[in-house]
């Protein structure tokens, strides 16, 4: 049986995400006939990959027009009126719709709008990595509530959960601190201007044919509900991996020097783009599904700061530099923040890591005070 | 068996050689005591020839050779180590100052590191061998791990208790694995033909000979802690791991456990390669 790895998307039904994670343990291995790497290629996929391309820049482009609209009517609510706010407002809208990257798109529409300040783009922007943190988490939940051990179904959700929280609140520091003084200012891509014209000569027809038809407010939610297709679309370009146990089954049993997982995980999540998708693709590396405790922490360490890869490119195609510096600061930051973790407390971060997933697993009691915690903080943080 | 016991002439050294007495009488050959001073002066020389004879009272054996050797402890007992003459070789804990410990480790565990042969580091509580730890990762050592356990079961006077260790430290990568396993214990796995269990029955069937009695178990957790927690709660006196896996990109790779534990056991370590 050729196992198909589960990769939860962006507004993927909760169904379909858990029919999609591997059930049984008899991931079982089949040689393949080797092939020449050019037979390996698809060009559905390839036009698929397009397709989401396409898709990005389209929802990118009404997000921008959209937010312009949305600012009167945001600033009556007073949901973004300080970085608290914006950080909150963040997280729990990852929360709504299973998904990080939309929410960081529409923070630098929002900051591109004048809605928020650069400081509660930057907040908002680490909310939503903290919301889209919580997707493994709900998964792993809703196996629970099928009956599902508690221990098993939800360590890695809450693993996921403890190490973005506790790389991105000293991230969200040294970021305002980066913000701040401009340190990074300078730093910029100088290809925004050609790459938004000859993008805009691509999707203007049909985001102009929209911003003719639909209110302003319309058009940031349909820019919304197209960038998550547009995720979804992307997942489905990458490679069905049938990884076997005897090509990288080595990747579960041996335990790897942190800075090896730091960078396997960012490199696989550059790849992906997701945090969620990048877990995913270890439950197939070995038969059963396990992997070493001591090597995620430093995968999902490096995992959280390439998901920002996305936003880069939306950062880009907004053709405003400091858009580019708050995601570039929300990478920095969670990289040195990573990095000091990993260089001067990884023994007993990785301990007291553990310690916590098994606090909270231990109990229903515990469990609640944990589900209650991560969403009583965002909504207080909105409420400030 | 040719043992190689490397001391400095401290008092340090005679705890080791006391440990040492009880590998080196049953070997068949006689120990060779390998004695390096820092500096050469009359003086060390002089306290050199006096731990040689001290040597030959603690050993207890008709026979000993003996080399003394001036230069850095670690560079000398390598050299000597590498004519692959020796089958064991024996040392005590080591000092170095703070820096060195931090940028290259401690001594015992850089020596462990370059030596083509099994190393004994005679650390911490010092007791006749009667109970032993023997920790199989399953990652390509077992078969040596298993090999010298058995020929130093022959080795040791009576009888000796080995408890075959594995630690799990998997998790579940996602929700929807199956993680009975992950809880399960020693019999439990071997039962299910796990390939945790495949491997300790295996090490068990290496390890049945006259006079050992071996028993599996497994823990679950990170590895290093729980080998720490299984040698303070289990009482042993010897605790037997495998090297760092030396080939080259998995050397770079793959976290080095042995220091680690060899940092951490407050008791006799072997190192088998």
């Amino acid at each position: 049986m050729e196992h198909k790895p589960s990769s939860p998307t962006p507004g993927q039904n909760p169904a379909e995400i858990i029919d999609s994670f591997p059930v049984t343990s008899d991931l079982s291995v089949e040689a393949e006939p080797r092939l020449r790497w050019w037979k390996h290629i698809k060009l559905a996929k390839i036009g698929l990959f397009i397709l989401s391309l396409y898709l990005f820049i389209l929802a990118i482009t009404l997000m921008k027009t959209g937010a312009r609209g949305l600012t009167p009517f945001l600033s009556d609510l007073g949901i973004l009126s300080n970085p608290a706010n914006s950080l909150g407002f963040g997280w729990l809208f990852a929360y709504l719709i299973m998904s990080g990257s939309p929410v960081a798109a529409a923070a630098l529409t929002f900051f591109d709008a004048g809605v928020v300040n650069e400081i509660s783009a930057f907040t908002m922007i680490t909310g939503s990595r903290l919301g889209a943190s919580f997707i493994v988490l709900f998964i792993g939940f809703i196996y629970v509530l099928r009956g599902r051990d508690r221990a098993t179904s939800l360590s890695m959700g809450i693993l996921s959960l403890t190490v973005t929280a506790t790389t991105y609140f000293p991230g969200l520091l040294i970021g305002i601190y980066l913000l701040n003084t401009g340190a990074v200012d300078d730093i910029q891509l100088h290809t925004g201007a050609l790459l938004s014209s000859v993008t805009g000569t691509l999707v203007e027809p049909i985001a102009g044919l929209l911003m003719g038809i639909f209110p302003f407010w319309a058009v940031f939610l349909i820019g919304l509900g197209i960038i998550l297709v547009s995720f979804n679309l992307f997942d489905k370009c990458l490679p069905q991996m049938s990884l076997k146990e005897s090509r990288v089954g080595w990747v579960s049993r041996l335990v790897y020097r942190p800075v090896v997982m730091f960078f396997l995980g960012a490199l696989v999540t550059m790849i992906s783009m997701s945090v969620s998708v990048s877990l995913s693709l270890l439950i197939p590396l070995s038969q059963r599904g396990f992997v070493r405790r001591e090597n995620v922490i430093p995968y999902i360490m490096g995992a959280n700061i390439t998901t920002f890869i996305d936003t880069l490119l939306a950062a880009v195609l907004l053709d405003n530099p400091a858009t580019f510096t708050i995601v570039l600061v929300s990478m920095l930051s969670t990289a040195a923040a990573s990095i000091l973790i990993l260089v001067f407390f990884y023994r007993p971060y990785l301990k007291s890591s553990l310690l916590f997933v098994g606090w909270v697993t231990s109990s229903s009691r515990n469990l609640a005070i944990f589900m209650i915690t991560i969403f009583i903080i965002p909504i207080i943080l909105i409420l400030i | 068996m040719k043992i190689l016991i490397a001391i400095d002439g401290s008092r340090a050294s005679l705890g080791t050689l006391h440990f040492a007495a009880q590998f080196v009488q049953r070997a068949g050959e006689p120990p060779t005591i390998l004695c390096v001073i820092e500096r050469e002066s009359d003086q060390r020389s002089k306290q050199a020839e006096d731990t040689f004879n001290t040597a030959r009272d603690i050993l207890a054996v008709p026979e000993i050779e003996t080399m003394l050797r001036t230069g850095h402890p670690v560079q000398e007992i390598v050299r000597e180590t590498e004519s692959c003459k020796f089958d064991l070789l024996i040392i005590g804990e080591m000092r170095s100052n703070f820096l060195t410990q931090i940028f290259k480790g401690p001594p015992a565990a850089r020596i462990a590191a370059c030596t083509p042969c099994p190393v004994v580091i005679a650390k911490g509580d010092r007791r006749p061998i009667k109970r032993i730890l023997l920790c199989d990762s399953g990652s390509g050592r077992s078969e040596a791990l298993n090999r010298f356990t058995a020929r130093l079961g022959k080795m040791l006077e009576g009888e000796e208790d080995i408890t075959v260790l594995h630690v799990m430290s998997q998790i579940s990568a996602g929700p929807g694995v199956k993680g009975g396993q992950l809880r399960a214990s020693a019999d439990e796995l071997i039962q299910e033909h796990t390939p945790e269990g495949v491997l300790l029955e295996r090490d068990l069937q290496a390890l049945d000979q006259p006079g050992v009695h071996p028993t599996p178990k497994v823990r679950h957790g990170l590895v290093v802690d729980e080998i720490i927690k299984e040698t303070r709660s289990g009482g042993y006196d010897l605790v037997i791991i495998g090297a760092h896996q030396g080939e080259k990109w998995r050397q770079l790779l793959l976290d080095n456990l042995a220091v680690e534990i060899l940092k951490r056991v407050d008791r006799p370590v072997l190192v088998v390669k």
